[in-house]
């Protein structure tokens, strides 16, 4: 259930992240599976409560948290066996490591995490595409008390800024969006009973405190011209002070 | 080499390589504990180039991997052994370059307790250790081949100049072992080596009138083939990806992302606009101009044309990383023997201007990056500032140093086999 990782599908057949198209394409991954999940149904369901997202950190280097409260219905058997899938479609201007959330999986924080899209390190945000990150993590939940359970699960995703587009304030502004999350609960050591919840972008958006915005610094345009000619008015200077010492102590003596 | 000395230059051997092994262990202490990672980014991107060579890949396959596949190569046992074993191998190289440059100066008769400090410049030097345990290779130099050197890391491509002018018939033949110019101290009288030293001031125009001599174009083809022979080797492996990014990548690199060279903010504000011709020739010119003179004036003594070579190279780039800093710490404790320049006060003084204007420049460089705040007009001047404390103290290196040629005048025999001198 969940296995497969749906951006590597929509990267498969799109070049660039198009949040219209990848909308698309999620329901048509999601009607392949069934939920137990019949309208009109009295038993209480798996529900997203509340998403509260900040973002940590000063500097071009952050985390993006992400808490997710879930409300777990109880059920007949002692433990459930639980898989969340997130899916963060970044905004233009902010990229993920490929490399760092490699380490993350290493360390075992995450059954599997991984970036599409543009990766690349090191271009400034004119020059790059838009990426997305999938996690997928699993998790036991106790569901014997016979009641509804709260469960908050928070989600770190190390983020950095790139290089963003002269603007004159000084400072450009990212909007974060809200994931697509996916939750799915069986009995432990079966898939029977399953019961499952999809709330996608558009409806966690509703959930959410504030709107995340990160503030990054870039370069003011007006002033190009003084900072060209400031910059080879000192390599000049800079020239004159090798080549004149050069030019009059050179001679062995 | 003496008891005494041997004793003298184990010892610090010994104990820069103690240093070293617990910084390489404190390093991977840090690595797992704290957030700040004590090892360099590059080296995990060795480390994973590495790995993608030992099960049978192309190194290039790992993002921002610029260098000859020969790293990679050398960093396979990083998969087997254990991840640290690329920085045992760059501080060993540490290790050798002290070495090398203690016999470099004792060929040259340098007092023994100079030739120790010289060493103790390189091997306790804070940039060479902490780049070395970090895991930057930049002191991975294959010495033996010039061209092989060069297609490792292209940078000393610049010392073919200086090296062709030196390499004249007067001073340089074939099947002859060159006469090294032995060092004496500015308080010794002159020796009988000075009446055979080169009284004409050497220049390009002379050069240019003998250009053409066999030792030259012998070295020429040497180097060359072997540039030529490692770039086609590594282009038939890894194609058209090799070629890109450890060759033309360097060759067109223009970082708009902050660092210390003065251009950075430049490129960072035209990025995307197509410069004009007038606008690149400008930012060539002072680069080109200072490699030319200094070559002109300081050819003949050619560690110290090496020295000031890569100090201007590297201060007029467009992108400067701590890890070029090591380019030229390892010549200076070869021209150091030759200084007038006293430690107290000018040659702190120099280590005071230079290192202050870095720590000035990382100041900003962090409120930056790390407090997200705008001061892209403080960093930039702080580049500037750096770029004339290089320049200022290369202006006192020039003022203080001994300028003695390398080589001795050969004497030349003639065509019916006697014995004439130039």
């Amino acid at each position: 259930f969940f296995q497969d990782c749906i951006l590597k599908s929509y990267f498969s057949k799109h070049e660039v992240l198009s949040d219209s198209s990848f909308r698309d394409l999620l329901q048509d991954e999601l009607s392949k599976f069934s939920c137990k999940l019949l309208p009109g149904d009295p038993n209480p369901q798996l529900t997203l409560s509340g998403l509260e997202r900040h973002l940590i950190g000063e500097g071009s280097h952050r985390h993006l948290s992400s808490t997710i409260q879930l409300q777990i219905p109880p059920q007949s058997f002692p433990l459930q066996s639980c898989k969340l899938v997130m899916i963060e479609r970044l905004p233009s201007g902010v990229f993920a490591d490929p490399f760092e959330l490699d380490h993350l999986l290493h360390h075992g924080a995450y059954a599997a995490i991984g970036v599409f899209g543009d990766t690349n390190l090191e271009l400034p945000s004119v020059s790059s595409n838009r990426s997305a990150v999938e996690i997928h993590m699993n998790f036991k939940h106790n569901t014997s008390s016979g009641a509804m359970s709260e469960l908050g699960i928070r989600i770190d995703l190390p983020l950095h800024a790139r290089y963003a587009p002269l603007h004159e304030s000084g400072y450009s502004e990212v909007a974060f969006g809200t994931p697509d999350l996916l939750v799915s609960c069986s009995m432990e050591g079966s898939s029977e009973k399953r019961s499952c919840l999809i709330v996608p972008s558009s409806d966690s958006n509703r959930l959410r405190t504030d709107v995340v915005v990160w503030k990054i610094p870039c370069g003011i345009m007006s002033y190009t011209n003084v900072v060209s000619v400031v910059t080879f008015a000192t390599a000049l200077v800079s020239t004159l002070v090798i080549v004149l010492p050069s030019v009059l102590y050179s001679k062995p003596r | 080499m003496t008891a005494r000395a041997m004793m003298n230059l184990r010892s610090i051997l010994i104990g820069s390589a103690v240093f070293r092994l617990v910084l390489i262990l404190y390093g991977e202490w840090q690595d797992a504990h704290m957030e700040v990672r004590y090892t360099d980014v590059d080296y995990l991107v060795f480390s994973d180039a590495a790995s993608l060579m030992a099960s049978g890949s192309s190194p290039y396959k790992r993002t921002t991997y610029r260098y000859s596949p020969l790293l990679a190569f050398l960093l396979i046992p990083n998969s087997f052994l254990h991840r640290a074993w690329g920085k045992f191998i760059f501080s060993a190289s540490d290790l050798l370059v002290g070495y090398f440059i203690y016999k470099i100066l004792k060929q040259r008769k340098v007092a023994e307790d100079l030739c120790l400090y010289s060493v103790m410049v390189w091997l306790l030097n804070p940039f060479t250790f902490t780049i070395g345990t970090r895991g930057n290779c930049q002191i991975i130099q294959a010495a033996v081949w010039y061209g092989l050197v060069v297609h490792f890391r292209i940078y000393p491509i610049i010392y073919a100049l200086p090296i062709i002018v030196v390499l004249d018939p007067r001073y340089v033949q074939l099947g002859k072992k060159p006469l090294l110019v032995n060092w004496k101290s500015n308080t010794q009288k002159p020796s009988s080596q000075s009446s055979e030293e080169a009284s004409t001031r050497y220049n390009l125009w002379t050069a240019a009138k003998s250009m053409f001599s066999k030792e030259r174009i012998l070295f020429g083809l040497v180097s060359g083939g072997t540039f030529f022979l490692c770039t086609g080797l590594f282009f038939h492996l890894y194609k058209w990806e090799f070629l890109h990014e450890a060759l033309l990548y360097h060759l067109t690199r223009a970082d708009p992302r902050h660092n210390f060279s003065i251009y950075f903010y430049h490129i960072y504000l035209q990025y995307g606009h197509q410069l004009s011709l007038v606008e690149k020739l400008i930012s060539f010119l002072p680069q080109s101009i200072v490699q030319l003179v200094l070559v002109s004036s300081f050819a003949q003594d050619l560690p110290f044309c090496f020295f000031l070579q890569t100090v201007a190279f590297v201060a007029f780039n467009k992108v400067i990383t701590a890890q070029y800093f090591v380019w030229f710490f390892c010549l200076l404790p070869l021209i150091l023997p030759w200084s007038d320049m006293k430690l107290r006060w000018e040659g702190l003084s120099c280590v005071g201007l230079w290192m202050g204007a870095q720590l000035h420049w990382l100041l900003w460089g962090y409120l930056l990056e790390f407090r997200g705040q705008n001061v892209f007009l403080q960093l930039w001047m702080a580049s500037l500032v750096f770029l004339l404390a290089n320049a200022a103290v290369m202006a006192v290196f020039i003022r203080r140093q001994r300028c003695s040629p390398i080589f001795l005048q050969m004497k030349v025999t003639d065509a019916k086999g006697g014995v004439k001198s130039e």
